[in-house]
């Protein structure tokens, strides 16, 4: 017998040194020896339920699992034998329970369990606990009889499911699949990497399609972004493509109807509508909404086409409507509006706090990565007046009224300045003003804090003690800090905290708001506001405006054009009289519906680039069917300022086309002289016209998981953080915005306050999902109303409700709810039929004309 | 925990679904022996009835729990059943020079505190209390003391590993899982001598430097769980338990935790998994419970006669323990013989001790066994000829014995194999915890193979359940029943 030496061990004849906490398995697929396993998931800690790793050890009375037994100096292994091979088989013949012909479990409209062809190896169990965080499954039983189980009876629809379907992608035997597997793959399929276009998140995915149809959405696997996961939406969700109800042809308004035309004519149509509106009433009778679901060359086009053809900076989008407010006060404090973290900082973070946030439904892999992140050990500060998924888990839950965050976020720093608990250092290096936030801060007492907000000064305390205890925090906002009359002020409010705990710029902390849509970001980015140009660059910069005047060939005025809630006030007073809106839906998504809808029926010509008919496209005059993510090629990027490639995966329906090929030949049409010959092209037009933003950012770089601006020249990697070496303009100042209470609190004779948002599983005006088989989950707009409320208004569980506000009223289905507290309630705005925007009113706040979604004073009636 | 997970804990633990009026009836393999089968049967028709594998009662075997938890001993007479209450103890014989565990049981019960103390309990604590806790682990490491649940295992190195770890938040925790049918001496302890229990728990807490204690007594168990719970009470009101003990720094407070109903929660780690709300499985190794147990904590986990024997190696010292037993294995094991003996109950042994005398001793001169089950289903099957062998781990281990928790049951001539192998496998197939294919899937198939008699399809099952099962439970189990099987045709027609 040959020797092995003290520190190695030997497999199958072959030594290695064993490494720390190295198990058989790890080691020998170190050498290259594959040992047969069933349970184990890769990265995962071992099950060791299986039994089919078993290896002989000499020395060891029986065979030795490889999975969980440490390789350790001395020891020899080996993998396999005859009688090795004999157990293995043996085993897996013992793993399959005999059939019991159960009946297959199809209730769900994603997902299918097949009992008989469960071996209970737990993989699915696994993979939910550690990635998901949703626990759907469970073992019952004992020996023979033990089983895997979910819900109360077994069915998904009973259980905690998210739909992620992450199970399926691990089941080893096809016990767990789901529909998209039901379909046999055709022999064409091709694989697509691209990035989700559902929220701002931006997971990589994977789509199989053949050229006409989308067969299954995956994860990509090792995605900087994902890491192989996936939501509902992203992975499921994709069913609308294949819709009967898509806008394949160009149509034009003709009386009450819309009639097909060819798409020369259509070019050839909106080229001349346009001009004779700018030759007759010139340029600001013109505006254009870019979108926030398209493309960043198409945003970005679209704006040139306004800004430089027609000289006009009428350019807004929709983050006017969500992340407005942080983009100011964020650009305000520390020269930069968006997000100075990154997601990698959710795993880094000993502390996050989630601030009018619900990321488990409305971001759900970032959610599950906040999940899993808490279940790591990192502590989570939960402020939001709905008692969401994640308050569950939460160190310490402030259930704030609506519009309280100022008072409650003020509290907190007036305590860690009280107690000295905030980073010495980094204040008085990297801000100023700390005095005289401090003497601000002083004046409302904790009691007013908390009588405004609801919130007992114990939690309040609490809350407090939490950031002083774990100091650098990863603050998560939402849509619940932006969209409100004191928007602006939230956020200043938070960027406080984060300066006065030393979080901007460290690893693990910072802010890290939640972008809603696919591609906000990128859509600001590009200059989809009336107030800059690409890359937030100032309308009236000599330097800028030579450099992209030299680009464009002509410039708008220096001076800025209407925001979204001006432009429909123009339409309205008749000023505005053209505008094209690219991929979105006012007329159900804005709030105040009813005035927006007036706005719309006054335009003269109002194109409307989409993949559905809409609300809004019912007042278009010409439409133009779009090509949707699935379809074209682009970028999008995400909340951390990613900007990821997007690539087709299938041919668009019928004749429609990609936005930035239509804006192109409108422009072309219109006499310019676009190169735009391809998205790459048009991101080295982007990377010249804001080189100190993206100047570094081209196709060939992009890759798999893209880059994060800024990123100002082919050499620089991009930066994961904003702020890591100090602010570019010197020093944050810290800022105080007093509290103030909305114009929609303590109204008289409207004593709810009602918050809107989303839920898991549709997207915003749901467009897409309401098409798709999700509907089964989620069939209508749900009324969140707390049973309490329910009780003394005579509303029982599901009855329809009216809402009445001062500015208009809706229907809704009630759903009793302990997540909304007394007095709050929730509704959400998937469903255009229930027309929850006619509720919302024209409240914005000032600074930022953000509107206020996340308030209104309502009142009910069953 | 959501709605499947309680349903995955509901149905792991036997209290949580079975009827809480029926009357457990006691089918361990004692019990077994003695006809419990058909006595549950004749009960079915009073009232409800359920089966348990084992009461503890083995030397007044057929035995039941009332609903309320009262153990009674159960007897035919004039075509009924009558039964009779039971008291913690029966025969208790001490046959080593020095009595540990039988020190005080031997002469009665020692629940009440000041007689307890009295009777030399506790005095050992409050002496190590005035100096080091390495002096504790000294003692047990320097006394050789093994594991007495089955597992062998050094108790000092046990200990030492938990020490190593920093801060107080640790678990010193008693096993009163005593689950192998056979055995009894644990629950005589918990019954009859708790704070002999609660002081090398203590101990075992200050040598580690543990807060936390914890003495986990079986469902089965209801008595020794109501008296355990009042010594703790008592202790604590004397300052023996709780904070700043006897004026000292140390902080420890024991509670008692109730079992629901598995076999397998005996495991150490298993039962950590019930501790923390969970079902009952086996945990891999490492980490071991010293360096992750309870809640993520350093944990050690004792059974209760070692606890009793590492409180009494404290008071008395390393030599004294070491002086006893063989080169190998020191001190003495209580052994249980069950009622198929002519004199049935606990007797203290040295180690060495040839079993052929322990069993001599018990029999009556004419009685004639076939065999005798040592240490529960996990142990052996012994004919007379292998009777030799000394109760030491050395010459067990030599023979490939488990001592288990030291049961030995008659198998008299005139036993049932067939229904002894049936039983087995059904008790396997019902307390198997679901985990790893072999023992889970293996265990119901075996059942059949055994009830359709297809003896060499069981014989390969059984090894491959030895083999590949992930613990001690499906490796273990098959040996007595291959045995059972192979060489005493308990399978033949």
């Amino acid at each position: 017998m040959r020797s092995i030496g003290d520190s190695t061990a030997e497999i199958d004849g072959r030594a290695l040194a064993p490494r720390p906490h190295e198990t058989i398995l790890v080691g020998a697929a170190r050498l290259g020896i594959e040992i047969p396993i069933v349970c184990k998931l890769p990265g995962q800690p071992p099950d060791g339920g299986c039994r089919v790793c078993l290896v002989e050890l000499e020395g060891s009375p029986r065979p030795v699992a490889a999975c969980h037994t440490a390789l350790a100096a001395g020891m020899r292994v080996r993998t396999t034998s005859p009688a090795l091979e004999r157990l293995r088989a043996a085993v897996r013949a013992l793993a399959l329970p005999p059939p019991g012909h159960a009946p297959r479990n199809a209730s769900h409209p994603y997902l299918r369990f097949t009992r008989d062809l469960c071996i209970t190896c737990r993989r699915c169990l696994h993979t939910c606990e550690d990635i998901q965080g949703a626990n759907v499954y469970a073992v019952v039983g004992r020996g023979p009889e033990t089983r895997l189980a979910f819900g109360v009876d077994d069915r998904f629809e009973t259980s905690p499911c998210t739909s992620c379907g992450a199970c399926v992608e691990v089941c080893p035997t096809g016990a767990l699949t789901d529909l998209d597997r039901e379909v046999p793959a055709a022999e064409e399929t091709r694989v697509t990497r691209s990035t989700c276009g559902y929220c701002g998140v931006g997971c990589q995915v994977e789509v199989l399609a053949d050229a006409r149809t989308v067969r299954a959405i995956r994860g990509a696997p090792r995605a900087a972004v994902n890491r192989g996961h996936l939501c509902a939406k992203g992975r499921y969700a994709h069913g609308w493509r294949e819709s009967a109800e898509r806008l394949t042809r160009p149509l034009v308004r003709e009386g009450d109807r819309f009639v097909p035309i060819s798409w020369p004519d259509a070019i050839a149509l909106a080229a001349r509508r346009l001009e004779e509106i700018h030759a007759r009433h010139g340029p600001d009778a013109l505006g254009a909404l870019t979108s926030s679901r398209s493309t960043n060359e198409a945003a970005y086009l679209l704006q040139k086409l306004f800004r430089s053809r027609f000289g006009t900076n009428n350019v807004d989008c929709c983050a006017r409507l969500c992340h407005a407010s942080t983009a100011r006060a964020l650009s305000e404090v520390l020269g930069v509006g968006a997000a100075t973290a990154c997601y990698d900082d959710v795993e880094a973070a000993r502390l996050i706090a989630l601030v009018g946030a619900n990321p488990s439904e409305a971001h759900p892999v970032l959610g599950a990565r906040i999940e899993q992140a808490r279940r790591r050990g990192a502590r989570l500060l939960v402020i939001d007046p709905r008692r969401i998924e994640l308050a569950g888990s939460a160190d310490v839950f402030v259930q704030l009224r609506p519009g309280a965050n100022v008072a409650v976020l003020d509290a907190i720093a007036a305590l860690l300045i009280e107690r000295g608990a905030i980073d010495h250092e980094y204040v008085a290096e990297r801000t100023i003003g700390l005095e005289s936030l401090a003497a601000a801060l002083a004046r409302p007492a904790l009691e007013r804090a908390s009588e405004v907000s609801g919130v007992s000064v114990e939690v309040l305390r609490r809350a407090a003690e939490l950031v002083a205890a774990c100091g650098p925090t990863l603050f998560v906002s939402g849509l619940g800090t932006s969209e409100l009359t004191q928007g602006t002020a939230s956020v200043r409010a938070l960027a406080n905290l984060a300066l006065l705990t030393g979080s901007v710029g460290r690893p693990g902390a910072g802010l890290l708001p939640l972008r809603g849509q696919n591609n906000v970001q990128g859509n600001a980015d590009m200059g989809g506001a009336p107030d800059s140009f690409p890359g937030y660059q100032p309308l009236d910069s000599v330097e800028t405006r030579a450099r992209i005047g030299a680009l464009w060939g002509a410039l708008p005025p220096p001076t800025r054009g209407k925001t979204i809630p001006e432009l429909f006030a123009a339409a309205r007073g008749g000023s505005l009289r053209a505008l094209w809106i690219q991929g979105e839906d006012p007329a159900q998504s804005d709030p105040d519906q009813t005035r927006v809808t007036e706005a719309l029926a006054k335009l003269e010509f109002l194109v409307v680039q989409e993949l559905f008919p809409s609300e809004t496209q019912r007042f278009a005059h010409l439409v133009l069917p779009a090509a949707s993510w699935l379809e074209q090629d682009g970028t999008f990027t995400n909340a951390e300022r990613r900007i990821q490639r997007v690539r087709a995966a299938a041919t668009p329906p019928g004749e429609a086309r990609a936005d930035w090929q239509v804006i192109r030949d409108v422009a072309r049409a219109l006499g310019c002289d676009w190169d735009a010959a391809s998205p790459d092209r048009i991101m080295d037009e982007i990377a010249r016209v804001a080189p100190r933003m993206f100047g570094g950012v081209s196709y060939a770089r992009l890759g798999d998981d893209g880059l994060q601006w800024p990123c100002p020249s082919a050499e620089h990697p991009g930066s994961r953080r904003l702020h890591e070496h100090g602010f570019e303009s010197g020093r944050a100042r810290l800022t105080h915005t007093a509290f103030e209470a909305s114009p929609e609190s303590g109204v008289p004779g409207f004593p709810y306050q009602l918050i809107t948002g989303r839920v898991l599983h549709h997207y915003n005006v749901g467009t897409m999902t309401r098409r798709t088989p999700s509907r089964a989950l989620a069939p209508c707009d749900r009324l969140e109303i707390h049973p309490s409320d329910a009780a003394r208004e005579g509303v029982s569980e599901d009855a329809e409700v009216e809402l009445e506000s001062r500015w208009g009223r809706c229907r809704a289905r009630a759903e009793l709810s302990e997540r909304v507290a007394p007095g709050t309630l929730f509704l959400s705005f998937h469903f255009p039929e229930t027309h929850a925007n006619r509720v919302t009113g024209p409240a914005h706040d000032p600074a930022s004309q953000c509107p206020e979604y996340k308030l209104t004073a309502v009142r009910i009636r069953p | 925990m959501t709605t499947a997970q309680e349903r995955a804990r509901d149905s792991f633990f036997a209290d949580r679904h079975e009827d809480p009026r029926a009357l457990r009836v006691c089918e361990g393999t004692s019990c077994a022996l003695a006809g419990a089968a058909q006595l549950r049967q004749k009960l079915s028709a009073e009232g409800p009835c359920r089966r348990i594998d084992c009461a503890g009662f083995c030397d007044r075997s057929p035995v039941a729990l009332e609903p309320d938890g009262r153990a009674v001993g159960l007897r035919r007479a004039h075509g009924a059943i009558e039964r009779a209450p039971l008291e913690p103890l029966s025969a208790i014989r001490t046959r080593s020079r020095v009595a540990i565990v039988t020190e005080r049981i031997a002469r009665g019960e020692f629940c009440d505190l000041a007689r307890a103390r009295e009777a030399g309990v506790w005095h050992g604590f409050e002496r190590a209390l005035r100096g080091a806790p390495e002096a504790v682990l000294r003692a047990l490491e320097a006394s050789g003391e093994r594991g007495r649940g089955g597992g062998a295992f050094p108790t000092g190195a046990k200990w030492r590993a938990a020490a190593r770890s920093a801060g107080s938040d640790k678990y010193a925790i008693a096993n009163g899982d005593e689950g192998d049918p056979g055995s009894f001496i644990d629950r005589a302890l918990l019954e009859a001598d708790p704070h002999a229990v609660l002081e090398g728990l203590a101990l075992c807490g200050f040598a580690l430097g543990a807060r936390h204690g914890i003495v986990y007594i079986r469902s089965e168990y209801p008595r020794a769980a109501a008296r355990v719970e009042r010594a703790i009470a008592e202790a604590r009101a004397a300052g023996l338990l709780g904070r700043g003990i006897l004026g000292t720094g140390f902080d420890f407070d024991v509670r008692v935790a109730r079992g629901e109903g598995s076999y397998v929660c005996g495991e150490e780690t298993a039962l950590l998994e019930a501790l923390e709300g969970r079902r009952g499985e086996v945990r891999l190794r490492p980490p071991y419970p010293s360096e992750r147990g309870l809640f993520g904590r350093p944990t050690v986990v004792n059974n209760v006669e070692t606890l009793v024997n590492a409180a009494w190696i404290v008071r008395m010292g390393a030599d004294a323990y070491r002086a006893l037993g063989t080169s190998e294995s020191h001190g003495t094991k209580a052994l249980c013989l069950n009622a198929g003996f002519a004199s049935p109950g606990i007797v203290e042994v040295e180690f060495g001790t040839p079993l052929a005398e322990v069993i001599a001793a018990a029999s009556a001169p004419a009685q004639r066994l076939r065999a005798v089950l040592l240490g529960g289903p996990m142990g052996a099957i012994l004919a007379p000829s292998e009777w030799d062998v000394p109760i030491c781990w050395e010459a067990l281990r030599a023979r490939g014995i488990a001592l288990g928790h030291g049961g030995i049951v008659a198998v008299p001539e005139s036993a049932d194999l067939r229904a002894l192998v049936l039983g087995w496998l059904g008790f396997m197939a019902r307390e198997s915890c679901g985990k790893c294919v072999p023992c889970r899937n293996g265990s119901g198939r075996a059942l059949e193979l055994a009830r359709a008699g297809a003896r060499g399809e069981l014989l390969e099952l059984l090894d491959v359940i030895s083999a590949a099962s992930l613990c001690g439970f499906g490796q273990d189990m098959p040996k007595p029943i291959r045995r059972l099987v192979e060489s005493f045709g308990a399978l033949d027609r």
